[in-house]
């Protein structure tokens, strides 16, 4: 492990990927800033540039976008109470009350900070936690490896909002089905390209992604007429001091350590992300809080503030653990890392411990760096960052979507593409509006290939009999977790609309 | 009866899923692959089944939840007009690139973009256009040596 770590520092202190660290903190605060795009629509964007980057350089760059986006929602929930992403819709409930209070400095600050120690004492538990746990996964199989494709498509249907639990499975199965457009890499037979030769090596990862979240979500912005909102109106001279004094650091010291190490393990299982960290390490907060504290809960409290922050940030490295180790994206944000890595040539999962150690502690060691850049420098330079926000949305809206298209025309140079992300930008705005989740779209479509290569493989090796799902103890186990988790949240879904006359739309979309 | 979100959703997911399962066996097997325990076939067979059966238990809770007011459609307000105007602008933008080229194709876009969202000083349309064209395309073709095709219109006109 000792080697594992050095290698990654070496590589993570190279200039250049150091660079790659800056420039995703700040490109990502940037985008993460602007109501409406979150850590997915970042990480999309940035897929295009990391494309002529070696893999290392570039997963690192989209791990600073990913933190950056995450802090850059933080920020205008804060300033101008418009989460840039669901993860931080909890931010504003006691962030943007602070901010009218004229402290909104030290809530930046207490936001910063917060999210520097989730963020720390993520990546210290998973500099541990990843190694251990991809030791463990290297006995696995295919059929193995099938289950574990089959438990993480459940899971992200799982760990949707009430409600969307059916909507999630079609998007899965909807996403499975576009994967297998395009040539059968097993037979060599095509499969419905309908005698169209720029379908014939299927539908490409960056243009479905881009489409889905990069285009879609701007184009959304535009549906919903918020491009003729108001430039936000701030003023930098109110934004008070940056300080925090001792008691304060006292009051929240506890909070902080609790909601890192909670959001970390919410955010290890796949599916869950970084917005279900952030709600339920408020509501932990508020629960754990005295009768007194509890009134100041969404009037500026401090504690209601740094819960949320630690835990999506520790939520957001827990959600590495399984893409590095099993290979399964523990979020949308991961699911488009584990994309552009495939891309890459390299297969996420046990052996890439074993085969790409670079990448993998490199990703660990940058984290920590991402963290300090986001503390060191975003942080002072916040002041400035967000007068990009009051750049006129009919400016900036046809840059971002220029930037998105020109993304994808500029990896394939074919026109074809910019058609295709426009119908594909059709059909997800139309699902969009029936409240269909996206993301399980995009990880169905990821792990569609690998899934079938695996079923196949351990198909063949039983003789086309099933019982290599529970041949195996381990197999069998995480075949029954599966299950287990497809069919609860359905049941509970079932016996609460038949209970209740309104059930809450929980946010899931967009999800960090 | 008006249907609601999710019997609409079930519905064209249903139709989805049966046209699916329809061209999945259409998919040109090798000769002796039927007698194989996984062909191109399978999966695509399985996920039209799958795709049936989620759409089918979403159509019948929805059908059970359709009375809810939050279940409805609701269009208005939002302005369909606008992003049908700036999705055919895309378009117009990928047969641009093709006819006039990488530089000229993005000024236009840019124009017409700030031009659909609002924006109507001649002045700001050619600052926030031509200088960030002109950049892209410097950074992409002279910095990045990334070859962009002039245009087919130029071609056309003085030869490649």
């Amino acid at each position: 492990m000792l080697d594992g770590i050095i290698t990654g520092l070496t590589t993570a202190v190279m200039p250049f990927n150091l660079l790659m660290v800056v420039v995703g903190c700040f490109a990502g605060t940037f985008i993460g800033m602007l109501p409406g795009l979150g850590p997915i629509s970042a990480v999309a964007l940035m897929i295009p540039v990391t494309y002529g980057l070696d893999p290392s350089s570039g997963i690192i760059l989209m791990a600073g976008v990913y933190y950056g986006a995450v802090f850059g929602g933080s920020t205008s929930s804060i300033l101008i109470n418009a989460p840039g992403c669901a993860s931080t819709v909890v931010t504003a409930f006691d962030g943007y009350p602070l901010a009218q209070q004229n402290k909104a400095g030290k809530a930046l600050a207490l936001a910063a900070y917060s999210s520097f120690c989730g963020g720390t004492i993520g990546a210290i538990v998973l500099l541990f936690a990843a190694p251990a746990l991809a030791s463990v996964s290297l006995s696995f199989q295919s059929a193995d490896y099938f289950a574990l494709m089959l438990l993480g498509l459940t899971a992200v249907a799982a760990f949707s909002g009430k409600g969307q639990v059916l909507k999630a499975m079609i998007m899965t199965v909807f996403g499975l089905m576009i994967a297998t457009v395009g040539t059968d890499v097993m037979s060599g037979t095509t499969r419905f390209t309908f005698g169209n030769v720029d379908l014939i090596d299927g539908i490409s990862f960056l243009l479905l992604a881009m489409a889905t979240f990069a285009l879609t979500e701007v184009v959304m912005t535009v549906l919903k007429g918020q491009h003729k909102e108001e430039e936000p109106d701030m003023n930098m001279a109110a934004l008070g001091s940056m300080k925090l004094d001792r008691d304060e650091v006292k009051e929240i010291a506890p909070t902080v350590a609790r909601s890192s190490v909670f959001g970390f393990l919410v955010g290890v299982l796949p599916g869950a992300g970084a917005t279900i960290a952030s709600f339920l390490a408020y509501g932990l907060e508020r629960n754990l809080a005295s009768a007194k504290e509890k009134l100041k809960f969404g009037k500026g409290a401090l504690r209601g503030l740094a819960a949320p922050e630690s835990a999506n940030n520790a939520a957001s490295t827990g959600s590495f653990v399984p893409l590095l180790t099993l290979g399964i994206p523990g979020s949308g944000t991961t699911a488009i890392m584990l994309g552009a890595l495939i891309a890459y040539g390299i297969q996420p999962g046990p052996r890439l411990f074993v085969d790409n150690p670079d990448v993998f502690w490199s990703v660990i060691i940058s984290m920590y760096f991402g963290n300090l850049v986001l503390l060191i420098l975003n942080l002072p330079l916040i002041p400035y960052i967000s007068r990009l926000l009051v750049i006129p949305r009919p400016i900036l809206i046809p840059l971002i979507l220029f930037f998105s298209i020109t993304g994808v025309y500029l990896v394939s140079f074919n026109t074809f593409d910019i058609q295709m992300m426009v119908i594909i930008t059709v059909i997800a705005i139309f699902l969009k509006l029936l409240e269909f989740p996206m993301a399980p779209m995009l990880l169905g479509f990821i792990l569609g290939g690998i899934l079938e290569k695996n079923l196949s493989r351990a198909l063949t090796l039983s003789d086309g009999s099933f019982a290599f799902l529970w041949e195996r103890p381990l197999t069998l186990t995480i075949c029954v977790i599966a299950v287990v988790l497809l069919v609860l949240p359905m049941i509970r879904t079932l016996m609460e609309k038949r209970s209740q006359p309104g059930p809450e739309q929980a946010v899931t979309e967009g999800e960090g | 009866m008006t249907l609601s979100k999710d019997q609409i959703g079930a519905l064209v997911f249903l139709c989805l899923s049966l046209t699916y399962g329809y061209y999945a066996g259409q998919i040109t097997m090798l000769p002796g692959d039927e007698f194989e325990p996984f062909h191109a076939r399978t999966l695509p067979t399985a996920l039209a089944g799958l795709g049936i059966l989620f759409s089918f238990l979403l159509l019948v809770t929805g059908t059970l939840a359709a009375d809810r007011k939050e279940c409805r459609v609701v269009l208005s307000g939002y302005d369909f007009v606008l992003v049908a105007k700036l999705l055919l602008l895309i378009v117009v933008f990928a047969l641009a690139l093709q006819w006039i080229g990488f530089l000229l194709a993005t000024m236009l876009f840019l124009i017409g973009g700030y031009w659909l969202l609002g924006e109507r000083r001649p002045r700001t349309l050619l600052v926030a256009s031509v200088p960030f064209a002109v950049g892209i395309w410097f950074i992409l073709a002279q910095l990045l040596d990334i070859y962009l095709a002039p245009g087919q219109l130029f071609v056309l006109m003085f030869g490649g």
